[in-house]
């Protein structure tokens, strides 16, 4: 608990620091907060966990771990923002103070023991991203960004709540445990409101995950916004959203897996299908990320799909694999974005000549994204697909074994351009905070594909 | 007075779920057949609203005090909502000079 | 010895580490011997390691070592470890990656002297070393897949290593795509595998498969999935064509890639879960028919490649494809001996090869060339005894494989041995069309290329002359019972394919069959040997070039002996116009219309999704409503 007041207190303390025109010290100030959290969360290690404030919010191993790898994240991050906002906006300290927020809605989205915690934390964590979405004012694309979330978002919202409202309507009550013992101790007399709940909370849930066919809005806002804000959605909010949605599932509604699990298994089908396909033909590095992301989205599915003991350490795994090559795949964009001018594949070409280091980092990350052993991006589809089978959903495993191929195709499109195309190029500039999140992520990455226990005996 | 109390606890609980669920869609088709961002906004806020009286219908169904609570949060947060919305549909305004959401479609694809 | 297996792969990676890393420092001799250096070193723990197999092999035990590094994933009830096993079958694939690997090492610091990326390609080459060593030594599945992705991505970079060009680059595409197609039948038969025996050990998964009932439909399907995977990875119908186009590679790659190691990884693989296949008879039968489909037509395709890498690419699927027919007879013991014999000779015949075309100053085209013999006299005779070593000709190691292979195919089904036959006497033919081509009659380069020509250094030779002599006596490992030896690799492999033998029971074949098939295929080896020898080198035809009419052919045959014409009209003529069918219908239009086909339907599709992403919020919200009021539907009808 004392991590989200850190959080929250942090992020006003920016606001105030950006009031007194200390620009320099916003910086070193977020971080420390950020690694002062995790310190805090760190202390809380291994204590039983009870739930506080009136069962508001539960700090059992799941949430400290989701929100560690939250909050470490968002230091990538804001490692990342050195020099990138200062340059676009006078006004930095709202950019940083908005992160953090979202930062805190996030941690409440993965803690939560309540429904009214988890739409909070959904609500503080997306509005703050509205304006994020959206901070560079004179920009058309960014501008339409920040409209279109918000607009889906809110709309989202709606049916979140009306998704609520019938649980409670049903359960009487918002606590996870209320909810839980009133599912199995009526184990046929299940109110209809209840099922509609669970499929209004799977539409809400799954738009902001970005899974078909709520995905509409993640490519064109992924591909509006900031690349910087587009790191944090790809991953922060990403994670936060597939761990809530997770949490939820595997407290409450496991007795009626046989109900929602056909609707989740039908659209994690074709969330792998539209990112995987979409992406193939996409000619921007940025536009295809987002179509890659919405196929992430499909693989960490698997996990509810096969809901169990093991889903929690799976989706922890894979969501780590993938967020870190997003920040190196993101990360690198915009470094080649500053340089070229543009976001195309072919931005990249004849890379590897000039940045070796750079290229080897973008190539570790596309090897983890596409899922190639030895990195943590294949641990991580083992586990999933592993956990699938265990399920006997054998069609599913080999349509996703498909769509892995299929990303493939588009993930190594840049390495192609970085190490075949040839090209003169000027080398690229990286600065120091950068070097230091790619060769961490790249590295974690590497270790992870080698020697993935431990993380996997976390949860 | 006592009269009036007496007939609206009358009515059944299933008379509020359908009340409320034909509030909503409302709501949802509003958001879908209308162009005006400020209009699809206000047909948002239908649906939320339809949402908060029903949490109320619950609660009082219930005996329960926490839906009333709910409720709170939703106006707050939906306040909170609808400023930032506003904001961004003012930026946008500014830049293009129209509040038509079709006006908006350079990323696609 | 044995507690030091987890050094054999080690060292190839650090040697990547260090050339990759140090690659701007390091000098070229250094980076030279620090590449070769390491595979050496792997080498000799090697031996070490196949000194204690074969003393407890001869002690009489079934000498089978695992050592676990660590736990690799663990995650409920799966559980993968990182560990190696070494039996008698993996200790002779390390001899051969590591052996040749070092040959192939040295012999490439010669070949990429002038590279401007020499450190890079032997970083390449060691990460390659690692990853076979990896898939050879994974003593389950896992670690297995882990290896088998490894040496694809490794040929994938080294195949588009010069990519100034921008052939080699698409060259290098099209043998991922065709090897990604392999390795998702692969994963899926992992999954597959993990599902049915819930452990994807090779101690676990054998004796558990072994008490299964003959053709159970699970096996059925792993072993087809399997069996994919090795198409893919060993160039087999449908999955071929890449080979052939990876030879954009440099030579020493097509040598210790393409030829020697990698492609064999598909053999070794089903050589490794002979149960599974054993118990699968439909399994089986399918391997033979695609094997022997694949030699003979990659073999008929060789006789009218003028490439020179070219037509040993063609030559190494067809010989890969008799390797798939010796398992699909159940041969066991007789694909592997291939597999070791064909490692030697081929690898030898790419790295001679690679001594032609550098000394002709990165000529391929065979019509270019022609009386290298006085020029090149070490890789003249080298490639002379690959060549009667591959053409099957008695004594050298060629003709106990490939007839190890046509016994076993002769028993199992006589139209078998017939087309193997056929394909042999293919292989004579276009071997010693190469070698009349290439060392016979005279130079008809530029004068150029001429002054040019010279010898090979000796970091090339040395190589050539060592492979040659394994070529020669390669055979002595197994000499059938027939010719009174003692088969030795049969009796030192017998562990490894016990279970598949008390299935099938021992083979047997008359020794007087075994002397009548041995002299045929021996005779027509020869005669082939001899047709073509007459027709490209004494009688000195040049093939046409590519786009010429091939009926004109007949009129160059005008008025020679009349042996010549009759010759020509029974056996040159035919043979080469079903060459070209094969190679512009099968190959160029069937194959790779298929592949492109497939592409092209993809990216219909996938144009066909984008269209919804119209960037119009209100479609977005309309069809985001559709999908919600089609799972509230869901919800009621099944609620």
């Amino acid at each position: 608990m004392s991590a989200i007041i850190t959080l929250s207190l942090l992020a006003i303390l920016v606001l105030y620091l950006g009031l007194f025109k200390a620009r320099r010290a916003l910086l070193p100030v977020s971080l420390l907060g950020l690694v002062a959290t995790v310190v805090l969360y760190g202390v809380q290690w291994g204590k039983t966990a009870e739930p506080l404030y009136s069962g508001m919010v539960l700090f059992d191993h799941f949430a400290v771990v989701f929100s560690v790898v939250c909050v470490i994240l968002t230091i990538l991050v804001l490692l990342l923002s050195k020099d990138y906002f200062d340059k676009s906006s006078p006004h930095v300290a709202e950019y940083y103070a908005l992160l953090l927020f979202s930062l805190t809605g996030a941690v409440l989205v993965v803690s939560f023991h309540n429904l009214a915690m988890l739409f909070i934390g959904i609500e503080i964590m997306s509005v703050a991203l509205y304006i994020l979405a959206g901070i560079r004012k004179k920009d058309f694309a960014s501008n339409e960004a920040a409209l279109k979330y918000f607009l889906m978002g809110a709309y989202s919202t709606g049916f979140l709540l009306f998704g609520i409202a019938l649980l409670y309507g049903a359960s009487g009550s918002f606590d996870l445990a209320a909810i839980k013992e009133y599912v199995v101790s009526n184990p046929q007399g299940i109110s209809p409101l209840f099922y509609a709940g669970i499929l209004l909370l799977i539409v809400s849930l799954a738009f902001k995950l970005g899974a078909a066919p709520f995905h509409f809005w993640t490519p064109d806002v992924y591909d509006g916004s900031p690349i910087l804000i587009t790191i944090f959605m790809a991953t922060v909010v990403k994670t936060a959203a597939i761990a809530g949605f997770l949490r939820l599932f595997y407290f409450c509604f496991i007795p009626l897996q046989d109900f929602w699990v056909p609707v989740l298994l039908v659209m994690t089908i074709i969330t792998l299908f539209v990112g995987n396909l979409t992406a193939i033909v996409q000619q921007s590095v940025k536009r295809m990320l987002a179509y890659s992301s919405i196929s992430h989205a499909g693989y960490l599915l698997f996990a509810i799909v096969a809901i169990g003991a093991t889903s929690a350490n799976s989706v922890l795994f894979y969501v780590t694999a993938y967020s870190l090559s997003t920040i190196i795949g993101f990360g690198s964009l915009i470094l080649v974005k500053r340089a070229t001018g543009s976001e195309h594949f072919e931005a990249f070409n004849g890379l590897a000549k000039k940045n070796p280091y750079l290229s080897l980092a973008i190539a570790i990350a596309m090897l983890s994204l596409a899922g190639i052993p030895l990195t943590a991006g294949f641990v991580g589809k083992f586990m999933m697909f592993s956990g699938v089978l265990a399920d006997y959903q054998v069609l599913l495993v080999v349509l996703a074994v498909i769509n892995a191929a299929m990303g493939i195709f588009y993930y190594f499109r840049v390495i192609v351009a970085m190490y075949f195309k040839p090209l003169d190029r000027d080398a690229i500039v990286v600065s120091g905070p950068y070097r230091v999140v790619f060769f961490l992520a790249a590295l974690i990455t590497l270790l992870l594909g080698v020697y993935p226990a431990w993380l996997t005996g976390l949860i | 007075m006592e009269t009036i109390v007496q007939n609206i606890q009358g009515v059944p609980l299933n008379h509020y779920i359908l009340f409320c669920s034909i509030i909503f869609t409302i709501g949802v088709m509003g958001v879908l057949i209308r162009r005006n961002v400020i209009i699809i906004m206000m047909s948002v806020e239908l649906m939320l609203n339809s949402v908060n009286l029903l949490l109320t219908a619950f609660s009082v169904h219930h005996g329960d005090a926490a839906g009333q609570v709910f409720v709170f949060f939703i106006m707050a947060l939906a306040a909170a909502e609808v400023a930032v919305g506003l904001a961004i549909i003012v930026m946008v305004y500014r830049n293009t000079r129209s509040v038509d959401i079709n006006a908006l479609n350079r990323l696609r694809g | 010895m044995i507690d030091l297996i987890w050094l054999i792969p080690l060292l190839p990676l650090v040697g990547f580490l260090l050339n990759g890393l140090g690659r701007n420092v390091l000098s070229k001799p250094l980076v030279g011997l620090l590449g070769s250096g390491v595979v050496l070193a792997s080498f000799l723990l090697s031996c070490g390691v196949f000194a204690e197999v074969y003393t407890a092999r001869q002690a009489g035990e079934p000498a089978v070592f695992i050592q676990s590094v660590f736990e690799w994933i663990a995650a409920g009830s799966l559980e993968v470890s990182l560990s190696f096993l070494v039996d008698p079958l993996s200790a002779i694939m390390l001899l051969i990656v590591t052996g040749i690997g070092f040959l192939i090492h040295v012999y490439s610091i010669g070949y990429m002297k002038h590279d401007a990326g020499f450190a890079k390609f032997f970083a390449f080459l060691n990460l390659f070393v690692f990853f076979m060593l990896v898939l050879v030594l994974g003593s389950n599945y896992a670690v297995m897949f882990i290896g088998w992705e490894g040496v694809g991505l490794c040929s994938y970079l080294l195949i588009g290593f010069w990519f100034k060009n921008k052939e080699f680059a698409s060259a290098g595409k099209k043998a991922f795509v065709m090897n990604r197609i392999g390795d998702l039948s692969f994963l899926i038969a992992v999954f597959l595998i993990f599902n049915t025996f819930g452990t994807l050990e090779f101690t676990g998964v054998f004796p558990q498969a072994a008490g299964m009932a003959m053709g159970d439909t699970t096996l059925l399907l792993v072993t087809l999935l399997l069996f994919v995977a090795a198409t893919g990875k060993s160039a087999q119908i449908p999955l071929f064509t890449w080979l052939p186009d990876a030879m954009a590679g440099p030579t020493p790659v097509s040598a210790l890639i393409h030829a020697a190691t990698m492609v064999t990884a598909g053999i070794y693989m089903i050589a490794r879960s002979n149960i599974l296949f054993t118990l699968s008879p439909v399994t089986l039968q399918i391997v033979a028919a695609i094997g022997i489909c694949t030699a003979l037509l990659a073999a008929a395709i060789a006789i009218t490649q003028n490439d020179i890498k070219k037509v040993l690419a063609y030559s190494t699927v067809s010989q890969l494809g008799y390797m798939f027919l010796g398992l699909g007879v159940g041969a066991f013991t007789g694909a592997f001996f291939h597999v070791i014999t064909h490692a030697f000779f081929k690898a030898l015949l790419f790295l001679g090869a690679g001594s032609v075309i550098h000394a002709m100053g990165d000529e391929q085209d065979m019509r270019h060339m022609g009386g290298l013999k006085k020029h090149l006299p070490i890789t003249y005779v080298t490639m002379l005894v690959a060549t009667i070593a591959i053409a099957g000709i008695p004594p050298l190691s060629g003709f106990f494989s490939k007839d190890e292979i046509l016994a076993h195919a002769f028993s199992a089904n006589k139209l078998l041995w017939v087309l193997g036959f056929v394909g042999a006497l293919f292989t004579a033919f276009y071997m010693f069309r190469l070698l009349s081509l290439t060392f016979f009659g005279k130079f008809r380069g530029t004068t150029e290329q001429a002054d040019h020509l010279h010898e090979s250094p000796a970091s090339m030779t040395v190589p050539l002359i060592i492979l040659a002599v394994l070529s020669a006596v390669g055979g002595l490992l197994n000499v059938p019972s027939a010719l009174g030896g003692g088969q030795a690799l049969a009796n030192f492999l017998s562990p490894v394919f016990a279970d598949s033998a008390a299935v099938t029971g021992p083979f047997h074949l008359d020794h007087s069959t075994e002397y009548v098939l041995m002299a045929v295929s021996a005779v027509g080896a020869i005669v082939m040997a001899v047709v073509a020898y007459r027709q490209y080198a004494v009688k000195g035809t040049v093939p046409k070039a590519d786009d010429a009419p091939r009926g004109v052919l007949a009129k160059l045959s005008y008025h020679k002996f009349y042996v010549d014409e009759l010759y020509d009209t029974l056996v040159v003529r035919p043979l080469n116009a079903l060459s070209v069918f094969f190679y512009r219908i099968v190959d160029r239009a069937g194959i790779d219309g298929l592949v492109n086909g497939l592409g092209k339907r993809v990216g219909e599709s996938a144009q066909g999704i984008r269209l919804l992403q119209n960037g119009n919020v209100g479609s977005y919200i309309f069809m985001m409503v559709i999908a919600a009021v089609l799972i509230l539907a869901f919800g009621v009808f099944n609620g």
